[in-house]
């Protein structure tokens, strides 16, 4: 049967009339000497509470990277009340693991149950926080058992990589150019009297306690008196930005990885911290170059070349400083002109800045993903995260979305001539040294160093 | 807690070509997820042409009668919009979320390639297209360690002929072999109205979506006659054990044990879902406490079950554990032998409800997004024949005995119908 006239719609239809997204309400209250920042979500069977307390990697002294996260595991291990098992028995019978997420400025203590098992999640992830057993010999195993996980890891494409670009933007004798979850030697390094002044010295402070569900059937006075019960000490400033210099000439550094059948690439080079005031006009540049799948990047190298799976940019941020990453794998035998055309888009990016056109698409995706992506009550949670690590007022989100489409090209190609540096990337390459070293050493793009190591 | 799985509504209809429609409205947010459902996934490729599912599902972005080369992602993304496909040994689905606003866009959007890809699709698209998806394989499959464990697991469990035999990934030789007919033929063989079911969930009414259903879809030529996958569903059980052991540039030994269980969506797999979970989800499972805890055999975090959510032929179920440093795998395998092979004599009350407090977290997990919601309807239309057969899953697991459990474990993960595979490093590691 067929039928007379066009099947298809020639027609894109037009936009329909907007519905204004609403971040949730948002509640602030100081309970028994610690903060409770909370957000409603009516209706929603589930609820999350998160512990936020400033003890992340970059409260870690150096060459004991990693110790957070052994911190982490440890916490596990039982309590003063009760011992390993029991206490993964009592809070997994309620529905939820703990997750414990560390990053440069927050260790985070999580729960995630039926709204009505909020308030025993709460106690159990404050028996593990406020009153962890520590046991020598429990921190012991803990570690080997980290030290091993950090070398399976390890054994995978991307973390030595990430290591030598970190060790080259901020120095491998500097906290943040040392990888943000340690390695197996910095981990292997830490001892019983670290994770115990490290519980000491920050778990033990009130921190911020938050919590996103249906706010009606949820008391936040007894959440936060169990949250900071017995806790005390003031807050530690974060310190100031580091202000770390760019190299003046870009630089090849060559990870051997023998038989790869990819080679790994992570290019970048140091930015400005969380805070600054070009924070929009970079996201929305960087989001043109290499953040949505029709980005410079991703369409000359993927969708052109077919080198690759995928490539991405990205400006990452934290209080005291960021970078600039370009992330990929290509196939092997196309390393150099991979590397060639990536730094040739950044160059270009930064030259003649970004097209209104990108721009549109740029806006629309970051501010439509505000929607989009702010769904659940664990992603309200980490938006609440934010808040409180950088300090924002509770309409950010609101004002976020207000600038990401209001942001002119003007300013987004600005931002991209002063915060790309194609001049002064460091080309990290974790792949077969044997094969792709002439190559690269042709390619002009800079010198070829092998990583330290 | 609620009686039912799905608290929110479902309504349905049926377009005259066949494309079966869902709406579940939820008003409390301006988003909207659209998902669609082709009932194509890899089961049903003949030989020689493993892979040409998924890399079909690439092309399937790459422009259409009135969608220009690279527009379709453009246009979802400059409308605030997440996108994304996936295909595995069932199905190909492709989904996008997006500000409500723009609902007809993302239903144009699909209509277009539903019903107008063949004309657009051209011998340089497809050539690159193939690149990108070699470069997947790379990247997911070859270079990482452990990577090629589904592409091993799949032929010991599945034999020649089996529609899951071959992975979804394909071969390379394979790929390299695709020509442009065949995908033109494949298209039209399979992207029918008829062989859809295309699910709204978010912010629209059923009277909205049906209408513009109607408008995009409405004219659509339904196939007559879809070529069935090959029947899975036997699979005679040969009373002998499998095993393949692979040396290779890995960081410690690692065992899979695996089974055929019983396919996605009824009672048996229910079972299934909630006897991995007692047994290898959390660090209150049995293998964690003692495998990890107890012998401390296995690296903490690499203890794990599961199923894998396949409706056509009996699920797998894998059971996997890494050695710890100084353990060899046949002790690391002889631990995990006897946490399955214990299964049988019985599982407590105890372990039982802690298994379905955290399968009734992550059931609320899933749905908490319109997102997730679009997709479990989509699977329960699809494979079960009715959207609203999606508020049983979580009452099924919810209804699970001990009985049933160690039931299952004595009919169906016996040692004769196990197989295994085991990765052993090239050399042997340094003491530290």
């Amino acid at each position: 049967m067929t039928e007379p006239g066009p099947i298809l719609s020639t027609e894109r239809p037009p936009t329909g009339a907007a519905r204004p997204y609403t971040f949730p309400r948002v509640v602030r209250k100081a309970v028994a000497g610690g903060k409770v920042v909370a957000a409603h979500l009516p209706g929603h069977h589930l609820a999350v509470a998160v512990l936020m307390l400033d003890g992340g990697a970059g409260r870690e002294p150096l060459g004991r990277e990693g110790l957070s996260g052994v911190l982490a595991k440890a916490l596990e291990e039982g309590t003063t009340r009760r011992d390993s098992t029991a206490y993964a028995l009592a809070l997994e019978g309620l529905g939820t693991e703990l997750t414990i997420a560390t990053d440069w400025d927050a260790f985070q203590v999580s729960v995630q149950v039926p709204v009505e098992r909020l308030p025993a999640a709460v106690e159990l992830l404050a028996e593990a926080v406020r009153t962890p057993r520590l046991d020598p010999a429990d921190i012991t195993r803990v570690r080997d058992d980290e030290v091993t996980a950090l070398r399976m890891y390890w054994a995978n494409p991307g973390p030595r990589a990430d290591a030598a670009l970190r060790a080259d933007l901020f120095g491998a004798d500097q906290r943040p150019g040392r990888p943000m979850d340690g390695d197996p030697d910095s981990v292997a390094a830490v001892t019983v009297d670290d994770v115990t002044s490290f519980h000491a010295a920050w778990l033990t402070r009130f921190g911020t306690l938050l919590v996103v569900g249906d706010l009606d059937r949820i008391d936040l006075d007894e959440l936060g008196t169990t949250a900071f019960a017995g806790a005390d000490g003031a807050a530690e400033p974060a310190g100031p930005p580091l202000g770390v210099r760019t190299r003046d000439e870009r630089r090849i550094i060559l990870v051997d990885r023998p038989g790869s059948v990819q080679s790994t690439l992570r290019l970048g080079h140091p930015a400005p911290h969380r805070a600054h005031p070009d924070y929009v006009p970079m996201a929305l540049a960087a989001t043109v170059l290499g953040g949505a799948f029709t980005s410079r990047l991703n369409h000359l190298i993927r969708e052109v070349r077919g080198y690759t799976y995928g490539i991405r940019a990205e400006f990452g941020h934290s209080r005291r400083f960021g970078r600039f990453v370009v992330s990929s794998g290509v196939q092997t035998a196309v390393t150099a002109p991979a590397l060639v055309d990536a730094v040739g888009e950044i160059t270009r990016t930064r030259d003649a800045g970004v097209t209104e056109p990108e721009l549109a698409v740029a806006r629309a995706w970051r501010a439509g993903q505000l929607s989009v992506e702010l769904q659940t009550p664990r992603a309200i949670a980490s938006a609440l995260a934010t808040l409180v690590v950088h300090d924002l007022p509770d309409d950010y989100h609101a004002t976020l979305r207000e600038q990401l489409l209001s942001t002119a090209e003007p300013a987004v190609s600005a931002a991209a001539a002063t915060h790309l540096h194609p001049q002064g990337l460091t080309l990290v390459i974790e792949g077969d040294a044997a094969v792709i070293r002439d190559e690269l050493v042709a390619s002009g793009l800079g010198e070829v160093v092998d990583a330290a190591g | 807690m609620p009686e039912t799985g799905y608290p929110w509504p479902i309504e349905t209809t049926r377009l005259d070509n066949g494309l079966r429609v869902v709406v579940s409205e939820d008003r409390s947010a301006p988003v909207v997820a659209v998902n669609l459902w082709y009932d194509v996934g890899s089961r049903h490729e003949p030989d020689g042409q493993t892979g040409f599912a998924h890399l079909f599902e690439h092309l399937m972005f790459e422009g259409s009668v009135n969608v220009a080369k690279t527009e379709h992602m453009q246009l979802v993304q400059g409308s605030g919009g997440s996108l994304n496909a996936t295909t595995n040994p069932d199905r190909t689905n492709y989904f996008e979320t997006l500000p409500s606003e723009h609902l007809a866009l993302a239903l144009w959007l699909e209509a277009d390639r539903m019903g107008g890809l063949v004309p657009a699709l051209t011998q340089e698209t497809l050539d690159n297209q193939r690149e990108v998806v070699k470069n997947e394989r790379r990247q997911r499959y070859e270079n990482v360690p452990y990577g090629d464990a589904w592409l091993r697991l799949l032929p010991l469990l599945y034999p020649p002929g089996h529609p899951y035999h071959h992975a979804t990934i394909g071969s390379m030789a394979d790929l390299n072999a695709a020509d442009l007919a065949t995908f033109q033929a494949f298209h039209t063989t399979y992207y029918a109205p008829n062989n859809a079911v295309l699910t709204v969930a978010g912010d629209a009414s059923a009277d909205e979506v049906f209408a513009l259903a109607e408008r995009y879809f409405g004219k659509l030529v339904p196939q007559s006659d879809i070529p069935p996958a090959p029947d899975g569903t036997q699979v005679p059980a040969t009373g002998v054990p499998v095993r393949e052991t692979v040396t290779a540039d890995v960081p410690a030994p690692r065992v899979y044990l695996t089974h055929r269980t019983h396919p996605f969506g009824g009672p048996g797999y229910d079972t299934v879902t909630v006897l991995a979970t007692l047994l290898g989800s959390g660090r209150g499972s049995r293998l964690y406490q003692r495998l990890a805890d107890g012998a401390r055999l296995a690296q903490p975090d690499s203890v794990g079950a599961f199923g894998v959510d396949l409706a056509y032929a009996p699920a797998p179920m894998i059971v996997t554990a890494t050695a710890r440093d100084g353990v060899t795998a046949d002790e690391l395998e002889a631990g995990l032998v006897e946490v399955l092979d214990g299964l049988a004599d019985g599982v407590t009350g105890a372990e039982l409800d802690r298994a379905k407090a955290l399968l009734t977290t992550g059931w609320w997990r899933q749905l908490a997004s319109v997102d997730g919601r679009a997709d479990i309807l989509g699977r329960h239309a699809t494979q079960l024949g009715d959207p609203a057969r999606a508020a049983d899953r979580l009452p099924g697991w919810l209804s699970v005995t001990a009985e049933q459990v160690s039931g299952l474990a004595a009919e169906l993960l016996r040692p004769e119908d196990r197989a295994t595979l085991t990765y052993l490093p090239e050399t042997q590691e340094e003491a530290s």
